[in-house]
């Protein structure tokens, strides 16, 4: 028995290290064809991607794309970036991981690109506003967007003769009505913390400037002035929600909802296929959220979802436009927006998934804002203390610590605005 | 022969040591490095000298993490190894279905963090409500209220770590010998008195071991608040893991999460050893 | 009499307790079995909707899991990495735990290399994260090879503690007669110091394969862009932010939990086996 143990070790042990040896000689087979790597941080879009990859490897003989959705792909980016182990290409979001990569001189200038002439103006400016102080150029591909406002359930409205409110005013005697005949107006998941952040940025591209943020940064107002009105109407939706909305996660949000136990639900578009999984037959349409007291005041809260940045890494920049353009041919792009109910970036006519059908008249116009916590550092948590927020329902609080926060966590980047203010103020004296 | 001994013990420890230096020290050598900067994670970076170490300590959200792990971490460790122990004991007794009871109080410990995420979050928020309902008491979810969210953490690591050190404490119990207890069996002790002097002081090394990794794993808990609460509600649970992990890797703030997280090394290394030398203090009582 | 009902007594009474214990276990496993078996669209928030039984026993949930995480190649790389950690850690750790429990008491060098070890059980893993990263990629070990490596160091603290804590109850007589005999060190440890230590191997590899099994992070870090999964890291192909398949997921975390249990009970007959019989003679 002693004997077979120790044995047993002995033979792993060579065996690993015949392995080790082994791997160590084997690399990839050099093909001659030029290699072009996408890493995607979307991996509700595999499928999509997968088939994408095939059809282009299918008709291409110079060069062989290979796209990866891994999960959590801003750690697997991370990691690569310290290794200096680059991808040819990179889709992640326009948020604040965008700005901090543009920042890092990580991506190259795709400003020569052709594709980018068809994409949407209004999209190409969000992704410029990005940049913590303007940058010469364009890095990225703005490929498809989402719209976050709110979802209702189009039967249960349409059985109960409930219209669809245009400001803030009607939006509250659409909920006294709805809570008269006995339905919750609104379901919350509000146990996870970014399900806060939903009706919040929803509001706030009708109550406060879209560029707030950066006039924060520049010393020209103060989110106690600018988030005011907003704090005071979000807390005020709470009434309409369940009673203990901290107990609620994300999951059992859409479970509820899909079940009908709410007549609306203020989330972005992206959670329809969860809540489609739990009741297919669910009638669902989605309306911009009316925070403000005229209709004209309201806009469509929408940012860039996915878009594509070609790392300044890259080799082979023609290669990689040729494997945009192939993205962003319209039969392919559609066939995203099919999967996952986008919105596309691009000009032309695309046919929209049903549940944006109350906000396509916002989409067309294109009257959008992008999101506001595109602008907040992860490590400050606003969603956190949104969250906390609506437990302790003080909106001077809340406020007083959003400011200090803020030159808190955005020292560095305050410092580099000012200085840029700085230098192109003297530049324009002279 | 003696050298002989020491050579062989010093050709034992030296190659290890290299390997756990190279793989453990350097890497951490490199990281109090980053401690000093304003690295985001990648991208250029400028020394800020001790200014993270600065803010560190005046930052509110960390102080509170801090309080909130060590409350954590000392009422989950005395809760599990009580258990552990008395469940030790039980199944090194003389019952049925030995094997059949040792496998199943395994299995909290496989399920995978999503798994236990989810049937505890359905507990907390729909059944243990609609259980105080029906004995008449009125309430609601305890994650949903930052008073007693922690509560529900404490639950949720204790049943997933009570087969871990149930485990060490069987393989203690077997160093036990049977001649022991039969020896006291002639002189009357039983029960709670064979336990308190026969075989606890023999399972004390266990016991140290199982308390030092206790103190390290709810020190450093992550999984189960990632599974619970994120940190909710009201920034209630943030424990100092997830603050490093959250707002360092997934945040813009490496820098200042590798200062927090050298902080942090330093004082479970020192709570750790404090216990270590308590513990083999006592040992060499026995 | 009287000694029969004692012993009555002393068999009931942990019985009574293991199992109302059990009742703690089989509740969740038994939501997680119901869970596996339903389909999204039985999924409810209320109580009796959760607990109720699936509307039909099929099992393709359970095949569909096996095709999204590619489970026979993800069970053999997660199989790979496990075997290779617990064999080196059987080797490394418990040459290791001798080296430094048979020294520590009267040798500064070897008490403070102990120390050293051990707290190295205490670094955050975050702020190894990103050195590794860099560090495994420069030495061309961005691979699974690497993330035994890393394995073999990262649990080396809590082992040795393990080990070192066993070595203790072990006499050192035992040792001293095969020096007697003319055994060299390295002899009497393979001959009789690392049989004698099987209750503890079982505890270790018990421990060390369950942390490595279930372990996401590591391999995430290394081995990201190798093309190779774990079965952890084929797992998280089922959660995202805004969508989760709980149903696929449990049938998934089911199956992964089946090799690891067979494992534990395997060597959980080894940890009774041991000192009992065998050491103290």
């Amino acid at each position: 028995m002693k004997r077979k143990t120790i044995t047993f070790l002995k033979l792993a042990l060579c065996g690993m290290l015949t392995t080790f040896a082994v791997t160590g000689c084997g690399s990839s087979a050099d093909t001659g064809k030029t290699e072009i790597e996408i890493v995607q941080y979307k991996p509700e879009a595999a499928n999509y991607f997968t088939k994408v990859e095939e059809a282009f490897n299918a008709t291409h003989d110079d060069i062989h794309l290979t796209i990866s959705s891994p999960n959590d792909a801003m750690t697997i980016l991370r990691t690569r970036f310290i290794r200096e182990d680059y991808p040819d290409i990179i889709g992640i979001g326009g948020d604040i991981n965008y700005s901090y990569f543009v920042d890092a001189e990580i991506l190259s200038d795709v400003s020569d690109y052709p594709g980018l002439a068809d994409i949407k103006q209004a999209y190409i400016d969000i992704g410029e506003a990005l940049e913590f102080v303007p940058k010469e150029g364009t890095f990225a591909v703005p490929y498809v967007a989402n719209a976050a406002g709110v979802l209702y359930n189009r039967d249960m409205f349409e059985e109960h003769g409930w219209k669809i409110p245009e400001t803030w005013e009607e939006l509250n005697l659409l909920c006294d009505a709805i809570q008269a005949e006995g339905i919750q107006p609104f379901y919350f998941g509000f146990k996870d913390t970014w399900t806060c952040l939903a009706p919040w940025n929803a509001m706030a591209v009708d109550l406060s400037p879209a560029d707030t943020t950066k006039q924060v940064n520049r010393g020209q107002t103060t989110f106690t002035t600018e988030y005011r009105e907003l704090s005071e109407r979000y807390l005020s939706l709470l009434q309409y929600g369940p009673a203990d909305p901290f107990a609620y996660n994300y999951n059992d949000a859409c479970t509820a909802f899909a079940r009908g136990e709410s007549a609306m639900y203020p989330i972005g578009s992206y959670a329809v296929p969860q809540i489609l999984s739990v009741n297919p037959d669910l009638n669902v349409d989605s309306f911009v959220m009316p925070a403000s007291d005229t209709k004209d005041g309201n806009t469509l809260n929408s940012g860039i979802d996915l878009q594509f940045c070609v790392t300044a890494d890259c080799p082979n920049k023609e290669a990689a436009y040729e494997v945009l353009d192939f993205l962003l041919a319209d039969e392919n792009l559609q066939q995203y927006i099919d999967a996952q109910n986008a919105v596309p970036c691009k000009n032309g006519d695309f046919k929209l998934a049903p549940m944006l059908d109350g906000m396509s008249e916002y989409i067309v116009a294109g009257n959008m804002t992008d999101y506001q916590d595109h602008y907040y550092p992860a490590e400050m948590a606003v969603d956190a203390q949104l969250q906390t927020f609506l437990l302790n329902k003080d909106v001077d609080a809340f406020l007083a610590k959003f400011d200090s926060d803020w030159q808190r966590y955005n020292r560095d980047i305050i410092r580099m605005v000012q200085e840029y203010e700085k230098q192109n103020g003297s530049a324009g004296a002279q | 022969m003696k050298n002989d001994r020491q050579r062989t013990f010093l050709m034992i420890t030296i190659p290890i040591l290299a390997l756990f230096i190279c793989f453990n020290t350097i890497p951490l050598i490199r990281g109090v490095i980053y401690s000093f900067t304003n690295f985001k994670g990648f991208g250029s970076y400028n020394w800020v000298g001790f200014r993270n170490y600065i803010d560190l300590f005046s930052d509110g959200r960390v102080g509170k993490s801090y309080l909130f792990t060590f409350k954590l971490a000392i009422v989950t460790t005395v809760v599990v190894n009580v258990l552990s122990l008395v469940l030790a004991l039980a199944l090194n007794s003389k019952i049925r279905a030995k094997s059949f009871f040792r496998g199943a109080y395994f299995l909290p410990n496989i399920l995978g963090a999503l798994v236990v995420g989810y049937i505890f979050n359905y507990f907390f928020t729909y059944i243990l409500p609609a259980v105080a309902n029906m004995m008449g008491m009125n309430s609601t979810s305890i994650l949903s209220d930052p008073k007693s969210a922690w509560i529900g953490i404490v639950v949720v690591c204790a049943w997933q770590a009570i087969a871990m050190n149930t485990i060490i404490y069987i393989s203690g119990l077997q160093t036990v010998p049977e001649d022991v207890y039969e020896a006291g069996g002639l002189d009357g002790a039983t029960g709670w008195k064979q336990f308190k002097y026969l075989t606890f002081p023999l399972i004390i090394p266990f016991f140290s071991i199982n308390m030092v990794l206790c103190v390290k794993n709810f020190l450093m808990v992550f999984d189960q608040i990632m599974a619970l609460t994120k940190g909710g509600p009201a920034q209630s649970t943030e424990s100092i893991s997830y603050l490093i992990y959250n707002n360092g890797m997934s945040g813009g703030q490496f820098g200042f999460q590798s200062a927090n997280a050298v902080v942090f090394f330093i004082v479970i290394a020192c709570v750790s050893v404090a216990q270590m030398k308590f513990s083999s203090s006592k040992e060499e009582q026995l | 009499m009287t000694e029969t009902k004692k012993l009555k007594a002393s068999v009931y009474g942990p019985m009574v307790f293991l199992i109302l214990g059990l009742s703690t276990i089989i509740f969740p496993l038994y939501m997680t079995v119901m869970i596996a078996f339903k389909q999204p669209s039985e999924m409810t928030n209320s109580i009796s909707g959760i607990l109720s039984l699936p509307k039909t026993w099929s099992l393709a949930n359970f095949r569909e899991a096996m095709v999204v995480t590619d489970f026979w190649r993800s069970l053999g790389n997660s199989l790979l990495i496990t075997a290779c950690t617990v064999a080196l850690s059987l080797a490394l750790h418990s040459l290791m735990g001798y080296a430094l429990g048979r020294n520590k008491a009267h040798s500064k060098f070897y008490s403070f290399v102990y120390l050293f070890i051990v707290s190295g059980m205490f670094v955050p893993f975050a702020i190894l994260m990103m050195p590794l990263a860099k560090q495994t990629a420069e030495l061309h070990l961005a691979n699974w090879a690497g993330v035994i490596i890393l394995y073999v160091v990262f649990y080396m603290p809590m082992n040795i503690l393990l080990y070192s804590g066993y070595l203790v109850n072990i006499p050192i007589a035992l040792e001293e007669a095969a020096r007697v005999d003319g055994a060299s060190t390295w002899t009497t440890y393979w001959k009789i110091i690392f049989p004698i230590m099987k209750p503890m191997h079982a505890t270790v590899a018990v421990l060390t394969a369950l942390a490595v099994w279930n372990d996401v992070m590591t391999p995430l870090v290394i081995m990201a862009g190798s093309g190779k999964n774990t079965l952890p890291l084929a797992q998280l192909n089922f959660q995202s932010q805004f969508g989760t398949n709980y149903n696929l997921a449990f049938a998934s975390y089911l199956l992964s939990l089946v090799p690891i249990l067979i494992f534990y009970i395997v060597c959980q007959k080894q940890i009774l086996n041991g000192v009992v019989n065998g050491a103290v003679k």
